[in-house]
């Protein structure tokens, strides 16, 4: 079963620009001609750069905006006719706009969203004792939203779409400005809803990490085009392959020896970048090098950037990209 | 030159020319109250009118409709001119913004009071630029005198600084109480209503009028509209005496006030 | 026998949605609570403005008892009818005083979200402090100061309601003008004072183009003359016409409000959401 299908799904926004005779209409694309199927229980990253376009999808996909051509179902129904139909079965989360009330607990949230989507009173209480105890939100249950901090809120906010028990969950940049800890428990909880409860995850984010991590499939788009579709696993091997070891010493450091797969980024006499292919060289060894080279003080392990992603994708050649 | 540093007129002269030159970006605001003006003043018109009509007189309070409407147009462009005093000294005692003013060379309330002159007279010159043009098209010119003027102009500033000295002691009650906005609002409101904002004294009841005009509601906004519309020597002399008075009393009480407040800080450390 | 099942089915949702209503109500108080200090005092302030207004009057009209037939008592029933619908309209149905924020800065999104006719949904989503100032005073000032029999009081109930669905509809109109202008919050404040201001004049104190204005754009004449005459006498015809107005001005700013919405919808606004 299909639960998100678009079909040559385009979009663009007339601007107007100054005033009178000088008033001009630019057209600007934002998505061009997407096509892409979402089999139900799919957990499939939507990503890209800012203004790449994804938003704007995400906002047809849950009726917010009409496209200007093309077509798109979700569940079988076209969202932007059949909105009100539609919002009982998705969930959506925009990580930049919360639903919770802000001067409230969590809670009186739940409650009044209970009420919205109509829910029998006894289905709710189940409802809520399983998304309190797996989202953790009991030790902040009756705190105010503006005293919780922003992971907690965006567990909340997570949480709060999954009340009314949506078949499809659209995640719009969750993870944003979030810290380490409080993203990585995030990506777990939907991973693990995705998982175990079946629920289809559309996730948009322009952080590489989250889709490792929760998706199966990702979709990378830029300038309203996909340019890449492909198993995560895939996405993993040829592009994530890479990982960026910064390393700060106490003392000076001793010359590094020159390894296969290993590019110096940065080196100073107390710090040290480097770019690891772990598929030439596993990321252990060269720690094992590293603590011989000096003291250290301090070692990060980072995911390349989305943009090194995307320029790597483009000097691949194209028969090369398709899955 | 030697008495104006002595004073340290120079510098505060400045603090009220900057002022006065930062809210000349007010215009904008001023061009957008244009409408607020045209139908307050519409309002007021249709009001007065009647009522003269219907009361049959030439004359209500020693008031010709013409004279009314000029009135109210003063009234009504000094009470929206008002800047935020009262607000702007609460913020700066509860930031610990005043604590770090007092270690400035310059007296903080005299630095308040003008660069609310300069701010005021921007604004007040503004409202009464649009609302007189008004008056005039409604009700056509009234009969001005240049000494009528001039009594006008010695007046008006007075009042300025007698409304200051009245916001000023407004916000040092954040010194000592929770929230001043309430006070302010009494105090906007009863100024409004017993300093003839929207009628002139001359109305009211007359066993209220001789307290009212000894009130220092009256001094600020009944007098110097009705200096404008009315000038006499007689008038001017009496309201300046009132207007010295009420100033002697209040800047005692700011002096008084605000030296138990700065006590508080250096006791508090801020 | 067709009817009668649509008209249950009529009923349910409105029970639904009256459920729905004090649901929000209940939480925008919560809310509130939360900073009662702040609440009690702007609700104070709203009072205490409103009292100068009528001490004014009183005092106009000990000098002046009669202006073109209206007494003391018209024009403190004046301030009673319209403070109280304007309360009662935005201390329920705040947003609507919100509504063009909400439209510049895309907040309309996560409302059109939600399985519930977008409007009537999106208008309980704040309560606006000030409001519940002006319906106490309303109410208050019209059981202190006119004493009204209890056929009056019910009246004026009806009456203020219907104003409350008048000043919520021009609230609706003059904030969805942010779907045509961009950031239009100057303009559609000057048009609302405009409203106001007309709105606190006793109406007979108008005459000619003006008073084609009063019941057309600004349409303060529903407010300010017809309901207090249909008070002063029971007049079924004022009544009819205040309950008209309060109807035309309510479907004129749906009407706006969902033909702007499909601006908002095609997403061409985006260039003020920046």
């Amino acid at each position: 079963m299909t639960a998100v299908q678009l079909a040559h799904l385009y979009k663009t926004f007339t601007f107007n620009r100054g005033w009178g005779r000088q008033r001009k209409q630019t057209e600007v694309t934002a998505v061009d001609h997407i096509s892409l199927n979402v089999p139900e229980g799919q957990a499939i990253a939507f990503i890209g750069p800012n203004g790449a376009g994804k938003s704007t999808t995400i906002k047809m996909l849950t009726g917010i905006l009409h496209p200007t051509a093309g077509t798109a179902t979700v569940l079988g129904q076209v969202p932007w006719r059949d909105r009100r139909t539609l919002s009982r079965q998705i969930g959506v989360v925009f990580g930049q706009r919360s639903q919770l009330w802000y001067h409230l607990p969590p809670r009186d949230t739940l409650e009044l969203l209970a009420r919205i989507y109509d829910l029998d009173p006894q289905d709710y209480r189940k409802r809520r004792e399983v998304l309190v105890e797996r989202f953790g939100l009991s030790e902040f249950w009756s705190t105010p939203v503006r005293k919780l901090s922003l992971g907690q809120r965006m567990r909340a906010e997570v949480a709060a779409s999954l009340l009314h028990s949506p078949q499809v969950v659209f995640l719009d940049e969750p993870t944003i400005g979030l810290d380490v800890l409080a993203r990585q428990e995030l990506r777990d909880l939907i991973c693990e809803w995705n998982r175990q409860e079946g629920v289809t995850v559309f996730l948009t984010s322009h952080d590489t990490g989250d889709i490792e991590r929760v998706a199966q499939r990702v979709v990378v788009i830029n300038h309203g085009r996909i340019v890449l579709d492909a198993p995560v696993s895939q996405l993993r091997q040829q592009y994530l392959s890479e990982k960026i070891l910064s390393v700060q010493f106490h003392t000076t450091i001793l010359p590094f020896p020159i390894l296969s797969g290993v590019r110096q980024l940065e080196a100073t006499d107390y710090t040290l970048k480097l770019e690891i292919d772990t598929r030439l060289m596993p990321i252990e060894q060269v720690i094992t090098q590293v603590l011989q080279a000096g003291s250290v003080a301090d070692m990060a392990i980072e995911d390349p950037p989305l943009d090194a992603v995307i320029a790597h994708i483009y000097t691949q050649p194209a028969e090369e990209r398709s899955p | 030159m030697s008495l104006l540093h002595k004073y340290g007129l120079h510098k505060y002269g400045w603090i009220a020319w900057t002022s006065a030159r930062s809210h000349v970006a007010y215009l904008g605001e001023v061009i957008a109250r244009t409408l607020f003006l045209i139908v307050i003043l519409y309002i007021f018109l249709q009001l007065w009118r009647v009522t003269y009509s219907e009361t049959q007189a030439q004359q209500l309070g020693g008031f010709t409709l013409a004279q009314m409407l000029w009135y109210l147009c003063i009234t009504e462009s000094m009470a929206i001119s008002a800047p935020r005093v009262a607000q702007e000294v609460d913020q700066d005692v509860r930031t610990g913004a005043l604590a770090v003013q007092l270690i400035r060379p310059m007296s903080y309330p005299l630095y308040r009071l003008w660069s609310s002159l300069g701010e005021r007279c921007v604004r007040f010159s503004l409202n009464f630029a649009v609302s007189a043009v008004l008056a005039f098209l409604f009700v056509g010119a009234i009969p001005i005198s240049l000494t009528g003027l001039f009594l006008f102009l010695i007046v008006l500033p007075i009042a300025f600084i007698l409304d200051f000295l009245m916001m000023f002691l407004i916000g040092l009650g954040a010194f000592w109480l929770e929230d001043t906005t309430g006070l302010v609002l009494i105090y906007s409101r009863l100024l409004w209503l017993l300093g003839g904002l929207l009628i002139p004294l001359e109305l009211f009841p007359e066993s209220w009028q001789p307290i009212l005009r000894n009130l220092p509601f009256a001094t600020i906004i009944y007098a110097p509209a009705r200096l404008f519309v009315h000038p006499t020597w007689n008038d001017a002399i009496a309201i300046l005496l009132r207007q010295g008075v009420t100033l002697l009393i209040l800047a005692i009480g700011v002096q008084w006030v605000y030296r138990i407040a700065v006590q508080r800080i250096h006791a508090n450390g801020g | 026998m067709e009817v009668k099942p649509m008209v249950i089915k009529a009923m349910s949702r409105l029970l639904n949605y009256l459920g729905l209503a004090t649901a929000y109500i209940r939480l925008n108080w919560h809310a509130h609570l939360e900073y009662r200090g702040a609440f009690l005092s702007q609700l104070i302030a709203m009072l205490l403005n409103n009292l100068m207004w009528v001490a004014f009057w009183v005092l106009f009209f000990t000098r002046f008892p009669v202006l073109r037939g209206w007494t003391v008592q018209d024009v403190v029933t004046l301030w009673a009818i319209a403070a109280a619908g304007f309360g009662l309209a935005h201390a329920i149905y705040g947003n609507a005083l919100q509504l063009a924020t909400l439209i510049t800065q895309g907040q309309l999104d996560v409302w059109m979200l939600y399985p519930r006719v977008l409007l009537p949904h999106l208008l309980l989503g704040r309560m606006n402090a000030t409001s519940w100032g002006d319906l106490l005073f309303g109410y208050g000032v019209y059981l202190g100061f006119v004493h009204p029999d209890l056929v009056h009081f019910v009246w004026f109930v009806g009456l203020t309601t219907a104003i409350a669905a008048l000043f919520v509809g021009f609230s609706v109109l003059t904030g969805s003008l942010s779907f045509y202008l961009g950031n239009a919050s100057a303009l559609s404040e000057q048009w609302r004072f405009a409203m106001l201001s007309f709105s606190t004049y006793p109406g007979t104190l108008f005459e000619g183009g003006i008073k084609l204005l009063l019941y057309t754009l600004i349409p303060a004449g529903f407010v300010a003359y017809l309901p207090i005459e249909a008070l002063r006498s029971l007049s079924w015809i004022h009544a009819v016409w205040t309950i008209v107005g309060s109807i035309a001005v309510l479907g004129v700013g749906i009407g706006v409000f969902y033909h702007g919405l499909r601006r908002y919808e095609s997403g061409n606004l985006m260039e003020m959401r920046g």
